[in-house]
């Protein structure tokens, strides 16, 4: 079977020998989580003892009204009339008990998490750009939303089951020995027999369990796959051979899907005969007992019914086992990811910038030179200064360390030498808030968020009124556009903006800015091809973004920069040329070699 | 074919496997009878206890018909509910290749409107319930009903009717309150698993869109964005953990009721000697046996209902008829050349309101090579479809070697042809199962040569295990181009009398593009192409090109004849010089 597992097996065992720190310290670990429901766990535990008395107790009650009730010379109704309505009680506190338990333990557990997910969540949103780098959003997803799902079952399942199985067993045995020690000394045989089933079997279903899983995940993406590419396999007439291989995967799911119900089947009679075979031991032994008067019936027949209550509890905690692995694993991504220092921060005694708006907003660079890796420099010794509201141009071919420059201004990553000031202060010495604030961004791609149009223009602040937002889409010239929208500005965006066009979504970003109100504004342009009319649209929103404000072009398109304060042409990483459009052409540089190829209309062709 | 009803599937399977269920239903309702023989031993063993008839003999005896109860059972149930589930499996089996099987059958057009997830869902959610309503629900319902029946009729052998009324009442609100409750702790699971969705889209959301968040120090609205999702869950958990706490105390809670009702009145029939403490015991274990076939006989419910429903939904989807099929008596076309004729008036998509294709007319000989420009949504992918019927043209508008398309056999019509798409869509498989897609038997030279040709084979050569690579997400992510260049591979590799490229060297880059497209003139010099390209290098040196504008053809002639017309192609043509100057 070993030889045939697919991945998702091989994955799942080299990642557990990746991280040989994962252990019950790392579960530990996160138990400051906990701290704040200590009470709600103590009243777990006292609840878990009413409901595991009253379990132990009902048996006990009817070897009572058996012993002393009914089996006497002179029966004794009232006695019974008793002994039923203590019963009774019982059940019901025995009910109500485990009620309250679910819900106290449930509530805990789930606030834990809560804490646990908000924390890695602002904890991942703090860590530099060089994490997200090189850390896929897909496996941050994941230990967001499963991992934490996998350590909320320590919390709940691993725990409830220690507190109620193990008490449940121990209260059974006591509760055994109580009525006769030699019968229950001779009971105890059972347990190890139990434990070692258990265990046997329970490594033989997770396999199993896992084997059909993974089958089962090709047989999925087998599916998804094919269903994606009908056409072509219509097209080249392999609907035969596509069959046949989706035969064989559905073959061996199938196969790992009955060796599992096999094993789990197995399994459970197993556990069933022993049961069984136990309930005649007793009577064996037991009724030997009781024909020398060692014991009373009654005691017997309490005898048989706690036999059979071992059952369901070793069963559970065994299948913990399970659950404890899994959460040390998980508990241990989370620590790690939590450990993590963002290679980026505030200066321990910043000074915060009292009122945003009266930043001047000029730019400096001062012999700048910045590599992502070592020995791969970006940028060479960059230096150019940019004054007020001026309005900028960079220009260069790809690679050529355009986009560098915002990451460095904006303060997502630090240069190696030199400076980046913005009003003569370095980038470094603001907080990333006030920064943030200063500089605003305009991307090439357009991150739209589910919700409105409205939350996404103004990024869902709530302090941002909504005249605010409605302003910033008229001076973009998307009000219009907007309005014809069904809902207008509560319009709901579904997938992403999928409903909008490309022009639509620049003019949305464009307004975005205007609501934010940044002092210096970035912009990389977009590189898709607009027809002629959104070009249009999407032209007269950057003037209206970009009036009143120091603003940098990474431009695509010659025509957008034509009547730039300053254009800085880079190449390979190097400030080349720099000043204003007929200069440049007349200095018949690369600027103007650029310009006379492409027409001023055309793209400046940045590879493809 | 005809489409199948799943439900005469189902009929059919259990007919032609009537003898294993026969025997398998049968040990379970066997293996009932056996069971209620263990509280019946018990009671006598009591009896004899009480009436100090017991001898050690008796005790062995009894203790050795009890264990020999307790194997029997186990074996009995064992074997009826292992074969059981196994047949359930094959079933499953069957039903999801009879659902593959049928979805090879259906055009392109089936596509266009559903969404893979949701047919993934239905292949595997309603196939897997059908498979345990059949397997587990006819386990459970099999041995619910025996058990009850066996037992009824045990209690009623050995204790007066009135006892076994008195007590069973709050026992029959088990089967009730699980159909009326069991659903609503599903749903609330249900409302659980979307709260877990909504957090895990959201923060994959945000972290997509990290650069902004950071640039517009935007971090706190976004978290609190995800501490409504967070909370939402604890919400909805706690909503789940009540419905099922309660399902679960109400449960047994009634059980013990039954027992109570029980103790008091059997232990008055006893005491007043109408019963024996023997028949008493008996039946108080009988009470506890009936609890659970009575939950499961709602568990049962619930799973046919939800079967049933998938059971419809699965009629519908295997009731879908193919709607491009072979013609009964296709034409046979023993050697196809390739020659290529259109008269289209008009083409409309079923669900569109305006034709997207009027008045195309051409004639393409064979073994010549036809550009199509035009812009997006111009019509160009529609065309080259309607040849290979991936959409269906209307009769007596598209001609192979002078002969209507739906003429032909569909195996004839697209053995003829050969495609790219503009996507370039592989398989995640290597690379030279991805070329060998449409002929599994050819050799590796053959596969090398047709990645030469397509400039494929340095890159392929770069990859860690060569041809053998795995592309995709369990392997090498290939870029854009480098799948159109794998799959012009796989279509060169067909080698069929017409090649038809979708836009498929868009991503490709200039010198690669003249590379292929003189790999293409040399590898099939005698056969028909028809290029779809955005940028008119590729279609330069085109026998014929057709101009797309709004689904009409608007210029046609050669490259040379175009430029001298002065139109819309001469237009793009010189925009895109002075483009590819700069580049």
């Amino acid at each position: 079977m070993s030889q045939a597992e697919p991945t998702i097996g091989k994955k799942r065992r080299s990642q557990s020998s990746d991280v040989p720190t994962s252990g019950i310290h790392s579960l530990l670990k996160l138990l400051p989580f906990a701290k704040p429901f200590t009470w709600n766990f103590i009243v777990v535990l006292f609840l878990v003892i009413i409901y595991n008395g009253t379990s132990v107790l009902q048996p006990y009650l009817v070897k009572i009204a058996i012993d002393r009730d009914l089996s006497v010379h002179h029966p004794n109704y009232q006695g019974l009339l008793h002994i039923t309505i203590i019963y009774v009680v019982i059940v019901v506190l025995g009910v109500v008990a485990n009620f309250a338990q679910v819900l106290v333990l449930q509530y805990s557990g789930q606030s834990i998490i809560r804490e646990i997910r908000l924390q890695l969540f602002r904890h991942i949103e703090k860590q530099s750009m060089s994490f997200f780098d090189t850390n896929s959003i897909g496996r941050l997803v994941t230990n967001v939303s499963s991992d934490t799902e996998t350590v909320s079952q320590f919390f709940t399942q691993f725990f409830l089951s220690m507190m109620r199985d193990g008490l449940s067993v121990v209260m059974i045995v006591i509760a055994m020995f109580e009525l006769n020690v030699k019968i229950a000394a001779i009971s105890m045989i059972i347990l190890p027999i139990l434990f070692g089933i258990s265990f046997a079997f329970r490594n033989r279903l997770r396999n199993a369990y896992q084997a059909t899983r993974s089958r089962l995940s090709a047989v999925v993406s087998f599916l998804a796959e094919n269903l994606a590419g009908m056409r072509i396999i219509q097209i080249f007439h392999q609907e035969r051979r596509q069959d046949d291989r989706f035969g064989e995967l559905n073959e061996k799911h199938r196969r790992a899907n009955v060796r599992e119900y096999r094993t789990s089947v197995f399994f459970n009679r197993v556990l069933e005969l022993v049961g069984n075979l136990a309930v005649a031991a007793v009577v064996w032994f037991g009724g030997g007992s009781v024909l020398h008067g060692a014991i009373l019936f009654g005691t017997l027949y309490a005898f048989i019914s706690y036999i059979r209550q071992f059952f369901q509890p070793i069963n559970s905690m065994t299948q913990q086992w399970n659950t404890l692995q899994s959460s040390m694993v998980s508990a241990d991504r989370i620590g790690k990811l939590l450990e993590r220092e963002p290679s980026i921060q505030d200066k321990p005694a910043v000074e915060r910038i009292a009122d945003v708006s009266r930043v001047r907003g000029q730019v400096e660079f001062r012999g700048v030179t910045f590599s992502y890796q070592p020995d791969m420099v970006v940028l060479k010794n960059i230096s150019f200064r940019v004054e007020p509201g001026e309005f900028i141009g960079v220009v260069g071919p790809t690679g050529a360390g355009k986009s560098s420059i915002i990451s460095l201004l904006a303060r997502f990553y630090e240069p190696q030498m030199g400076s980046v000031l913005i009003d003569g202060k370095d980038v470094r010495d603001y907080a990333q808030d006030d920064l943030h604030q200063v500089v605003g961004l305009v991307q090439q791609e357009v991150n739209l968020f589910t919700g409105t149009v409205l939350d996404n223009i103004r990024l869902f602040r709530e302090d941002i009124p909504r005249e605010r937002v409605v302003a910033a889409a008229e001076r973009v010239g998307a009000h219009h556009i907007i309005e014809r929208m069904p809902h207008a500005y509560d319009t709901p965006l579904v997938g992403k903006g999928q409903n909008l066009s490309m022009g639509e979504r620049q003019l949305l970003s464009f307004a975005r800015i205007i609501a934010l109100d940044p002092r210096i504004l970035i912009l990389d342009e977009a590189t898709a091809n607009l027809d002629s009319q959104t070009e249009e649209l999407v032209q007269q929103g950057l003037q209206a973004v970009s009036a009143s404000r120091t603003t940098l072009v990474i431009a695509h398109r010659l025509a957008t920069i034509r009547h730039a304060d300053q254009i800085l042409v880079l190449e390979k990483g190097q400030l080349v040329e720099r000043g204003r459009h007929d200069e440049l052409v007349a200095k018949g540089g690369l600027y103007a070699l650029l310009a006379e190829k492409s027409g001023v209309n055309a793209r400046v062709v940045s590879g493809s | 074919m005809v489409p199948v009803n799943p439900r005469t599937l189902l009929k059919q399977f259990m007919l032609e496997h009537k003898w294993a269920y026969i025997v398998s239903l049968l040990s379970i309702v066997l293996s009932e009878f056996v069971t209620v023989q263990f509280p019946n031993l018990l009671g006598q063993f009591t009896d004899l206890l009480q009436a100090h008839k017991m001898t050690p003999a008796l005790i062995l005896h009894y203790a050795i018909l009890l264990g020999a109860v307790g194997v029997l059972y186990v074996l009995l149930y064992g074997v009826g509910q292992l074969w059981n589930g196994t047949l359930g499996r094959r079933f499953e089996y069957i039903l999801r290749r009879r659902l593959f099987h049928h979805w090879e059958l259906l055009s392109t057009s089936y596509y266009r409107y559903r969404s893979i997830g949701d047919l993934l869902n239905h292949a595997m959610t309603d196939v897997r319930q059908v498979r345990e309503a059949l397997s587990g629900g006819l386990n459970i319902l099999t041995n619910a009903i025996f058990l009850l029946i066996a037992t009824l009729y045990m209690t009623l052998r050995t204790v007066p009717m009135e006892l076994t009324l008195y007590s069973i009442i709050p026992l029959l609100f088990v089967p009730v309150f699980v159909v009326w409750f069991g659903p609503k702790v599903r749903l609330a699971s249900k409302h659980v698993q979307e709260g877990l969705s909504d957090m895990a889209e959201l923060t994959e959301e945000s972290l997509s869109a990290v650069r902004l968040i950071k640039a517009t120090g935007n971090e706190e609205v976004e978290a609190g964005r995800f501490r409504l999702r967070v909370e939402e869950i604890v919400r909805r958990q706690m909503t789940m953990f009540t419905r099922s706490a309660l399902f679960q105390s109400m449960i047994p809670l009634m059980g013990s009721i039954a027992f109570a009702i029980a103790l008091l009145y059997g232990g008055y029939l006893a005491l007043t000697g109408r019963i024996l403490l023997g028949s008493f015991v008996a039946f108080t274990l009988y009470l506890t046996m009936l609890i659970q076939p009575l939950q499961q006989i709602g568990f049962v419910i619930n799973n046919f209902q939800r079967a049933s429903a998938s059971l419809a939904r699965l009629a519908v989807l295997l009731g879908e008829m193919p709607d491009i099929e072979s013609p009964e008596h296709p034409v046979e076309l023993p050697v196809v050349r390739g020659r290529v004729a259109v008269h289209l008036p008009t083409f409309q998509y079923a669900d569109a309101e305006e034709p997207t294709l009027t008045g195309v007319d051409f004639e393409l000989p064979a073994g010549q090579t036809l550009g199509i420009v035009g812009r997006t949504g111009s019509g160009k992918t529609t065309l080259v479809n309607l040849l290979p019927r991936m959409f269906d043209p209307p009769t007596g508008t598209f001609f192979l070697d002078g002969v209507d398309v739906r003429d032909l056999s569909l195996q004839t019509l697209r053995e003829a042809i050969s495609y790219v798409p503009q996507d370039g869509f592989l398989f995640s498989s290597t690379v030279a199962d991805n070329i060998r897609f449409g002929d599994e038997f050819a050799s590796s030279d053959e596969v090398a040569s047709a990645a030469r040709d397509a400039c494929i084979y340095d890159d392929v050569m770069s990859f860690p295990s060569g041809f053998d690579t795995v592309v995709g997400e369990r392997g090498v992510t290939l870029s854009g181009g480098q799948k159109q260049r794998t799959s012009i591979a796989r279509a060169l590799l067909k080698n069929a009398p017409i090649l038809i490229l979708d836009d498929s060297l868009s991503a490709v880059d200039m010198n690669t593009e003249k590379r292929i497209l003189a790999a293409l003139e040399r590898r099939r010099a005698d056969k028909t192409n028809i290029i779809i390209s955005n940028r008119l290098s590729a279609v330069r040196h085109a026998h014929l090109i057709i101009v797309l504008e709004e689904g009409r053809v608007v210029e046609r002639g050669t490259h040379d004849e175009l430029l001298r017309h002065d139109g819309v192609y001469a237009k793009m043509y010189h925009l895109q010089e002075a483009e590819e100057a700069v580049g």
